[in-house]
């Protein structure tokens, strides 16, 4: 399929200014050349076809916003090229722009004193939406949420909740190709976050518009996203399905147990070797890669790489030796996973 | 066509009669600084044994400072603070994305306002003045110069005030620099003296300036009926010149920083 974002190459080099304090400082700086670099990313490319929900994944500080400033035209990238739309958007904000929603989740677009529905019949005319098309989309809206409860309500006095919900509307309301969601749940209470996402999924099926996503919410992710991409320091990390993802440290599964009976007032010492016999046990048969110990308060924790070995003979081999209380098994969230991948664990 | 910039003046005129209060209080404020200069100049007058100072009555400096003070609030849209800070807290985001010309845009949004104040504070200001001055503002093809000039004034001061704010996405601090910028705009427009007091010297670096375009060039056009059909078209020439230099200018610099500048957040 043509892809309906492409990024060939993509780094963005910013010169930034060692800046001095006060107004006289400020004036020198106006002339200062004093400089230093700051490579906020490099050499990223990646194709986003149309219909797609990426989630774009990174730490603060990553290049996210830098990248996403690129894709709408704000920012000029310092080499490569990015096409968007079949547009160059640095080249032609104002058109790409026709072309694109955002919505930033702690900045709003509408207007802060006016009721909702002010704010989009402006947006209506500054995009030249047809009378017939908005109307469309007012009638799509009413059928996803309660649009009578938030329309004639001034922005200033809404839940940041609705607020966010109405910036989503806003963004989709010129039939956009492309949708730019910047951390649009944060700050947001759990059901208001799925209602959130529910509507994004909605307005994406319905639209087929393409939805690139940035958040530090992994609910987010696992709702919404079948692929994402995850920079650091300005790199591209990842770039797959999000079932890949799980695979990508070996298909870890941690399996918890408890040695003990629960009441009993065990001291550190027991637990130790307890947790110590497990290990010389376990490390007879695997290796530490394949399954690792460690101990969580009573818990004794294994941490398995079930492409490696079955986690029922893990099982079986402790319980040959040690009366098994009480069992859990944890699946390893995408979060762990991202979380991992953050804190350098690819390289 | 016209249909986004009328609806966005729609949107500011709605958004500025959300907050009442304030608007009494610029009419109030206004008084009590014509109250002031009222006082100051008599006694200016007072100090003096002639009753014309600088080819100036009491009566006509009166007419021209009330008026200079109307026009200079009327056309105040804030921009330096409002896109300055904007910039700052990387709100300006938003705006850059709107499928419209950036200064356009940013004009038009605050234009409802200026409208407002039109209505609400200038005009009531000149129809007193009109009546209480008692034929000290001729009437005739002077005001339909004088609309003329206030449209271009009010595009030349716009310019100028997005320079200054994009000076604010070089050095991130808005207050000195909107000071800085008052004062200047303040003295050499001729909106907190006329002109005509200043010493020669001075009035002929203020005359090449565009500052002088803002506030002097449509009160002289308003006050003055003896001047002629070419004297009138001369100073809306000059005003012409200015706007279109000082629009040149401010998107040549606006495009230039932008290109410079890392958006603030994220």
């Amino acid at each position: 399929m043509e892809p309906i974002i492409r990024l060939d190459d993509v780094s963005k080099e910013f010169k930034v200014l060692n800046r001095h304090e006060g107004l006289k400082g400020s004036i020198q700086d106006l002339f200062s050349r004093d400089y230093r670099i700051v490579h906020a990313v490099n050499h990223i490319s990646m194709d986003i076809c149309p219909g797609e929900i990426v989630g774009y994944l990174g730490p603060n500080g990553a290049g996210k916003s830098t990248t996403i400033k690129m894709m709408t035209g704000v920012l000029q990238p310092t080499s490569g090229k990015i096409v968007c739309n079949g547009i160059v958007p640095y080249k032609n904000r104002s058109e790409n722009a026709q072309k694109i929603g955002v919505v930033f989740g702690q900045r709003t677009q509408l207007w802060w004193a006016l009721p909702v529905i002010e704010s989009f019949k402006i947006l209506k005319d500054i995009y030249q939406v047809e009378d017939a098309a908005y109307k469309d989309m007012m009638d799509l809206y009413g059928s996803m949420v309660d649009l009578d409860a938030l329309m004639h309500k001034p922005v200033r006095q809404m839940s940041l909740g609705q607020r966010t919900l109405c910036d989503i509307l806003a963004a989709f309301l010129h039939n956009p190709g492309v949708v730019f969601l910047d951390e649009p749940t944060i700050g947001l209470d759990v059901a208001m976050k799925a209602k959130i996402r529910e509507l994004i999924q909605k307005l994406n099926e319905e639209k087929n518009t393409t939805v690139i996503l940035t958040t530090h919410d992994m609910g987010d992710v696992d709702a919404l996203c079948k692929r994402i991409v995850i920079i650091d320091k300005g790199d591209k990390l990842y770039d797959n399905d999000m079932e890949h993802l799980s695979n990508l440290f070996g298909a870890y599964r941690t399996l918890s147990l408890l040695l003990t009976k629960k009441k009993d007032a065990c001291d550190e010492q027991q637990l130790d070797e307890l947790a110590a016999s497990v290990k010389a046990l376990l490390a007879d048969k695997w290796d530490e890669s394949t399954c690792a110990v460690s101990r969580n308060e009573q818990q004794i924790e294994i941490l398995i790489d079930e492409a490696k070995v079955p986690m029922m003979k893990v099982l079986n081999a402790v319980q040959e030796q040690h009366k098994i209380y009480d069992m859990h098994l944890q699946e390893i969230s995408t979060e762990s996973v991202i979380r991992k991948i953050y804190e350098g664990g690819m390289a | 066509m016209w249909r986004k910039y009328f609806s966005l003046t729609r949107a500011g005129i709605l958004d500025s009669l959300q907050f009442r209060l304030s608007l009494i209080f610029t009419v109030v404020g206004n008084l009590l600084y014509l109250l002031l200069i009222y006082y100051l100049w008599r006694a200016i007058f007072a100090s003096v044994d002639s009753p014309v100072i600088n080819g100036m009555t009491f009566s006509d400096t009166m007419v021209y400072l009330v008026f200079a003070s109307a026009l200079f609030n009327f056309m105040e849209m804030w921009i330096v603070w409002t896109v300055g800070r904007e910039i700052q807290e990387g709100k300006i985001v938003i705006d850059l994305l709107r499928p419209m010309n950036y200064l356009t845009y940013i004009f038009f949004r605050g234009f409802g306002e200026v409208v407002v104040k039109f209505l609400l504070t200038f005009l009531p200001t000149a129809i007193v003045v009109f009546f209480v001055s008692d034929g000290a503002i001729p009437v005739g093809t002077n005001l339909i110069y004088f609309a003329i000039s206030v449209c271009f004034s009010l595009l030349i001061n716009y310019y100028i005030n997005f320079f200054v704010a994009t000076i604010c996405m070089h050095t991130e601090s808005i207050w000195g620099i909107n000071i800085m910028k008052e004062v200047i705009v303040g003295i050499l427009s001729g909106a907190t003296v006329p002109l005509a007091f200043f010493p020669q010297a001075f009035r002929s670096i203020a005359m090449v300036l565009p500052f002088q375009t803002i506030i002097n060039s449509p009160l002289q056009l308003l006050l003055h009926p003896e001047y002629t059909a070419v004297q009138c078209l001369q100073i809306l020439g000059l005003q012409l010149i200015w706007l279109v230099v000082l629009r040149l200018l401010a998107e040549w610099f606006f495009r230039v920083s932008l290109k410079k500048i890392t958006v603030n957040g994220g």
